[in-house]
Formats: C-alpha cells, sequence, structure tokens
C-alpha cells in the first residue's frame, strides 16, 4: 500500500524544466518531417535496390522488400562490367579532380594577385566562356580530339580539367581576394617567390575553397554522361553514368530498376564519402586561418 | 626560387606522364584510328587481300549489342574484314551519331534506333545509296525471306537505302487473369473475325474497369497505344498527312491535322478516356506506372494495344497474358502499325562493300534465327526464321503470334516516324501540345488548329 502510495505521488523533479517554447518546438517538427520527406526518396532506392524484379512491378509498392534480394549486389557485377566502370569512373574524376585544382587556383592566384593592363577584360573574357553551352563547342572539340588521335582514350575527359574552368577560377579567385597582403608582403620580405607563395601561403589558406572546387569539379566528372559517351567506344573504357544509361537503354523491355538502384547506391558512395572528407576540411581551413 | 621550379618542374612531369600513360592505353583499336587508315587504303578497299575494319553503330543494350556474339562466326567466313561494335545509351544515340558523322569517324553500318527516322536520315543526306552494290552483288529478298512489300519501305524512287532485318508490329496484349474474374471471353487473335471492333472492345473494356477511391483497387479495360500520336486517326480512316508524303522521302505537300474527319477520330479516342471512362488518363498511367513505365505491367489493365516488343518482357509478367488481334476502327486496309528496323549504310562509309557482306550475314535465316535467342525476342523478317519467334514466349501460344503478325502484316503499315522527315520534332511538338487534351484541360477543337500551323512549320525547314 504503502509502495502504490509512493510511487502514486512521485515527488516532482526538484529543478525547474527548462521553458519550451512553442517556435522551437514548431521548427523541431517542421525539421523532422522535412528530413523524413528529404530521406523518403533515398529510403525508396535502398529499399528497392533489395527487391527482386517481380515484387519492384508491383502496384502499390511495397515499403519494405518482402524478400531480401542480397544477391543483387552481385548480379549487377555480372551484368555490366561494374567493377571496371567504377575503376574508370575513379581514374577520370580523380585526374579531374587534381587537374582542375592545379589549373584553376594557379590561374585565380594570377587574377586575384595581380593588376596589370586589360585585367578586368581578360577575366570578363574568361567569365564569359561561362555563357557557352556544351552542345556549341562539342562537334568542333570532337573534331580536334579526333585529330590527335585521343579518341576512345580517357584524354578528352581528364585533359580539359587541366586548362582551368571558368566557374572555379572566379570562385577560388573571389577567395584569395579575401586574403590579406600583410601575409604575401612578409613572405615577400622572407624571399619567398610568387610561385611558393602560391603554395605554401595562399592554398594551405584556402581549404575551404579549395574544398568547395574539389567537390564541384569530382561530382561533375562523376555525373558526366554525354562526353563519355561521344569519346568513349570500347565498353571496357565505359565511365559508370554511360552502363546505368545503358541498363534503361531498351525500349522494348522494362528496365531493371533494381538493379540501376543497386547502381545508385553504390555510385553515391564516393560523394558521400568525398563530402564528409572535404566537410572536414571547411572546418579545419578556418581554424588554421590564422588571421585573427 | 630554385625550389619553386622544381615543384613546377614536377607537377607538369607527373601531368605528362599521367597523359601519355592514359593515351598509351588506347591501343590501336579506336575508331578513329580505322577510320584514319581507311583514308589511306581507300583506293584499295574491296580487294581480298587487305583487312578492313567496319563500326555498327547501335544502342548499348542487350537486345542490340548480342550482335557482338555474331562476329567471330561473321569474321570466320570473312577473313578479310573486322568489325567493331560502337554504341551509345538510347537518350545520346542521336547525338553521338551527328557528331562522328560531323567529325569525319561515321560509323558504317547502323539503323535509325534513336528519335530520328528513316525519312530524317535520308532528307539529310546521310544515307549511302544501295541500289548500285544490290545489282552487282545480285541480291534477292526472297533468298533471305524477306517479303518484297518490306523491301518497298526503304526505296525512296527506286534507290534502296535500307534492308530491314526487324519487324514489329502493333498487337494487344491482355491480362487472362483479370478476364477470368470478369468472366469474359478471350478476344480472338484472328484478324478475319469479324465480331471484333472497337465497339465489342469497349464493351468487354467496360466490364472490367472498376473506378475507385483506393487507387490500389482501381483498374481499367483497355489502354489504346496504338502507333504515334500523330498517327492515331489512320487507326479509323482518317489521313493527317497527304499521299505524296509515302513516295518523295516524307515531305508532305499537306497536312490535314484541323480536318473534321481527323478531330473526330482523336475525339473517339479521347473518348474511351473521358466519356467512357473505360482508359486510364496519362496522369494516373504515370502515377501506377512510373517513369516509362506501362501500367499494363503492374497488372491494372485488361487490354493494353501496343507494339510488338511488350511481348519480349512477358515472361516477366506477374500474371497470364494473351495476344490478340488489334480490332477492326473502322480502315478496312490498316490496323495495325509496323516498325520495320532496317540496316542502313551510312553515306561516308569507307567500305560500302564490306558493309554490305556484313548486313547480309545478319539476315541469313540461320543467324536470324540464332538472334531471336540471343537478343531475348526480336522479332525478325525473315519469314521463315518467324517461325522460331512465335515460339519464343511461355504460356503464349505460338498459333496465336502467328495469327496476329499475319494478320498484322496484311493490315499493317509502316510506322509514320520512319516515314516522316523531321520526325523528331514534329514528334516532340505532338506531345507537348496534345497534353493539355491528356490531362482534360484543353479541347480538341482548341488545340488541332495550333498543331497544323507548327506541323507546317517544321516540315519546311
Amino acid at each position: 500500500m504503502s509502495i502504490l502510495k509512493a510511487t502514486g505521488s512521485r515527488p516532482s523533479l526538484s529543478r525547474p524544466r527548462p521553458k519550451v517554447e512553442p517556435v522551437k518546438v514548431f521548427s523541431f517538427i517542421t525539421l523532422v518531417v522535412t528530413t523524413f520527406l528529404m530521406l523518403l526518396p533515398l529510403f525508396f532506392m535502398v529499399s528497392t535496390s533489395l527487391k527482386s524484379k517481380r515484387e519492384m512491378l508491383k502496384f502499390p509498392p511495397t515499403f519494405l522488400p518482402e524478400s531480401w534480394q542480397w544477391s543483387n549486389y552481385k548480379d549487377i557485377f555480372d551484368t555490366l562490367q561494374f567493377g571496371t566502370m567504377y575503376m574508370n569512373s575513379l581514374i577520370i574524376a580523380g585526374l579531374s579532380v587534381f587537374g582542375t585544382l592545379l589549373s584553376s587556383a594557379l590561374v585565380a592566384y594570377g587574377f586575384a594577385r595581380y593588376r596589370g593592363k586589360g585585367n578586368q577584360f581578360w577575366f570578363i573574357l574568361l567569365l564569359s566562356t561561362m555563357m557557352l553551352p556544351y552542345p556549341a563547342i562539342m562537334i568542333p572539340q570532337f573534331v580536334l580530339f579526333s585529330k590527335m588521335n585521343w579518341i576512345d582514350t580517357f584524354l578528352p575527359l581528364i585533359v580539359p580539367a587541366f586548362f582551368g574552368s571558368a566557374y572555379n577560377i572566379f570562385l577560388l579567385r573571389q577567395f584569395f581576394t579575401t586574403l590579406p597582403d600583410e601575409l604575401f608582403d612578409a613572405g615577400r620580405i622572407d624571399g619567398c617567390g610568387e610561385l611558393r607563395m602560391w603554395r605554401t601561403i595562399a592554398l594551405p589558406l584556402s581549404g575551404p575553397a579549395l574544398a568547395t572546387v574539389a567537390i564541384f569539379a569530382f561530382i561533375y566528372s562523376w555525373n558526366d554522361l554525354l562526353t563519355p559517351v561521344l569519346y568513349l567506344s570500347s565498353s571496357e573504357k565505359f565511365t559508370l553514368p554511360v552502363g546505368m544509361a545503358s541498363l534503361t537503354s531498351s525500349r522494348f523491355r522494362i528496365p531493371p530498376w533494381h538493379l540501376l538502384m543497386v547502381a545508385s547506391v553504390l555510385a553515391m558512395v564516393p560523394i558521400v564519402t568525398l563530402f564528409a572528407v572535404a566537410q572536414k576540411q571547411f572546418v579545419e581551413g578556418i581554424v588554421l586561418t590564422g588571421i585573427k | 626560387m630554385n625550389k619553386n621550379r622544381k615543384t613546377l618542374a614536377t607537377v607538369l612531369a607527373a601531368t605528362t606522364l599521367i597523359v601519355t600513360t592514359l593515351s598509351g592505353c588506347s591501343g590501336g583499336k579506336s575508331a578513329g584510328n580505322v577510320a584514319g587508315e581507311a583514308n589511306g587504303g581507300a583506293a584499295n578497299s574491296g580487294t581480298n587481300s587487305e583487312q578492313v575494319t567496319i563500326t555498327h553503330y547501335t544502342i548499348d543494350s542487350e537486345d542490340r549489342t548480342f550482335i557482338e556474339k555474331l562476329i567471330p562466326e561473321f569474321e570466320k567466313e570473312h577473313p578479310n574484314i573486322k568489325v567493331k561494335v560502337e554504341k551509345a545509351p538510347y537518350e545520346q544515340f542521336d547525338s553521338k551519331l551527328q557528331t562522328l558523322i560531323a567529325g569525319g569517324k561515321s560509323p558504317d553500318v547502323t539503323s535509325h534506333y534513336g528519335y530520328g527516322g528513316f525519312a530524317e536520315y535520308y532528307n539529310k543526306d546521310m544515307l549511302f545509296d544501295m541500289t548500285d552494290l544490290i545489282k552487282e552483288d545480285g541480291f534477292k529478298a526472297a533468298d533471305y525471306n524477306i517479303p518484297d512489300d518490306l523491301m518497298k519501305i526503304y526505296t525512296v524512287k527506286d534507290h534502296t537505302y535500307g534492308i530491314p532485318v526487324n519487324m514489329y508490329v502493333t498487337l494487344m496484349l491482355y491480362n487472362k487473369d483479370m478476364f477470368d474474374a470478369a468472366q469474359l471471353s478471350y478476344p480472338p487473335s484472328d484478324y478475319e473475325d469479324k465480331s471484333w471492333t472497337f465497339a465489342a472492345m469497349v464493351d468487354k473494356a467496360k466490364k472490367m474497369t472498376v473506378v475507385s477511391d483506393n487507387i490500389a483497387k482501381t483498374q481499367y479495360g483497355v489502354d489504346f497505344t496504338w502507333a504515334e500520336r500523330d498517327m492515331r486517326p489512320l487507326y479509323f480512316g482518317a489521313e493527317p498527312y497527304s499521299e505524296d508524303t509515302w513516295t518523295n522521302g516524307g515531305v508532305p505537300s499537306e497536312t490535314h491535322f484541323d480536318s473534321p474527319k481527323v478531330i473526330a477520330a482523336y475525339q473517339k479516342l479521347f473518348d474511351l478516356i473521358f466519356k467512357d471512362k473505360v482508359s486510364p488518363n496519362s496522369e494516373w498511367s504515370k502515377s501506377v506506372a512510373g517513369q516509362n513505365g506501362d501500367p499494363f505491367v503492374a497488372g491494372k489493365i485488361g487490354m493494353s494495344i501496343g507494339g510488338s516488343w511488350n511481348l519480349a518482357g512477358a515472361n516477366d509478367f506477374p500474371f497470364k497474358i494473351g495476344v490478340a488481334a488489334v480490332p477492326w476502327g473502322g480502315n478496312d486496309k490498316v490496323r495495325s502499325t509496323l516498325y520495320v528496323d532496317p540496316l542502313l549504310i551510312l553515306k561516308d562509309s569507307k567500305h560500302p562493300k564490306e558493309a554490305f557482306e556484313w548486313i547480309k550475314y545478319l539476315l541469313t535465316t540461320d543467324v536470324q534465327e540464332k538472334s531471336i535467342e540471343l537478343s531475348g525476342g526480336n522479332p525478325p523478317v525473315n519469314t521463315e526464321a518467324a517461325e522460331v519467334y512465335y515460339k519464343h514466349f511461355e504460356g503464349i501460344d505460338p498459333a496465336d503470334v502467328k495469327k496476329v503478325y499475319e494478320g498484322a502484316i496484311k493490315y499493317g503499315y509502316e510506322s509514320y516516324n520512319h516515314l516522316i522527315t523531321n520526325y523528331s520534332q514534329i514528334n516532340d511538338m505532338f506531345i507537348n501540345e496534345i497534353q493539355p487534351v491528356e490531362t482534360g484541360h484543353k479541347t480538341l477543337e482548341e488545340v488541332m488548329p495550333v498543331i497544323q500551323k507548327k506541323v507546317t512549320e517544321i516540315i519546311k525547314r
């Protein structure tokens, strides 16, 4: 009896409960709902990747697979030359990122740190190249590369990255201009050449900007479909997007969506990893800036 | 300063190394190299001693790239010819082909597998005239069991520009489970069965249609996707393009999309959705079947009129299916659309003679029979090989498939998308303009004059 009584009248906690603000509760609920909505397609992607072909056709669709087909993750390697395509995409994207960072950072440094005749003109000219849509340069570029005998090699997909891209140069230039002159003056006093200042002062301080450019360049190359389609003709050189587009290429069959979802899940891995790594770089970049 | 130079030099060296290594990977087999060699040896091409490489450009999907498996046998028989298959996903097929041709790397053999059709290729002057080659070679369609009517499709003004290889038709697939549940008799596969009319089909469809608030329970009797949208009036006997279109390489002198007869024909089809309510509207179809899907496959449609390629997936359907004739709609001559895919030699081909050898090989009865299995059910033009095709589908009576095919050939008309110029633009425009009618937001009387005006503009381009 006494126990019941005791539990019945539990003494209130002595610490006062924090005040609940309705606005905060509302925004929290909104965030949870939006997050759920955003994650739903992702959830369906993973769920479909584990369904059988027959279950994939069902309507209404099942939320979770009725029978979990883990073998789909093996099948994709048999259906496509998935491993080779994955490696090809990684090589091309990796080198493109390297090329983009190298060239864009160099050019951006020049635009940011030097004042010369026609500086503005060249910069505007550079930016105006952003107005050109890819189909406009597609054929001339193809003719150029085919004259160089680069067809069916990775070169047309990588080499252009070593010549900078307007958007990335613009982005990095804006960042470099925010770096204080004092740092470079100090470098000059210590006897640094320009290249060394670029490498030892500008680059280490630009972690966030470089990380952003790296992510952009990687995603661009990783997702690019048209350029590999145009330049590659041997199956063993195809990239992931080409292989995935081919899965839905048949006008006459039901596309194997379940396998396509497997490919999509696996294709997401490098981007998520890169994002995780680059995000850390973001933070470090800010911590290490060294200017207070 | 020295150190800086060293760094720069290292970076440059590394870059050069990577670049050269990668270019080294390419070996000597690219299409580019082949065309390059061909330039030098064009004068000698055709002689037996010189080895020649031809390129076959196709879609990168299993039902097209199976030809790769046929190459070793062909190369054994023709030691002087090497065949290389170049491929692209469906959506990029046209742009890659255009770029290859513009860039001087034209493939030798291809078909109109993308959005563009034969007439578009013909009018862009992309095709090689095979007439002399055929004469010189003594090629006869009959030797390959190709019906003469089919050969005529790709002959313009007595010049042959393509040889048929596959033939799809329009047919009706029906869901046997749904028919059984509604206790209905199956539709006939015989085109001569006079009772099988459009009205009879609507009748059956009404008995199977269940419209419910619960989307999972809703099902419709029929989905009528007969041919591309601009061709559908033909089913009811109305002709939107003038007669001369079919004789002069696909350039119509007149079109009649705003004529009362054409509008009335469309009205009959839209009545299926809005008046009789036996067909799904496009929004419902999309929500049930997803992107470029088919609600029939999801088991929500009793009868589906569409291309015979739907048969190729039949073995995967989660219900029992049958094939039937397209019902009679009022046109005594035309009830089925034919989609005859030709093999074409491109004008810039450096080795048309060798390309023609390869085409002939693909048409032989033996290879056509093998192709059915390898492609997973592509219908051959070769009538002898077709016997094997009829037996290819699990659970479907081969006699039905045969009857439907024979009827379709008798009452068939080649699909407009192969016969009319600038067709991909016409088709895009048509889909966009007619969409408000499909969703019930506009009437045909409002839309058809606009379509008529735009078609005229596109044809003149």
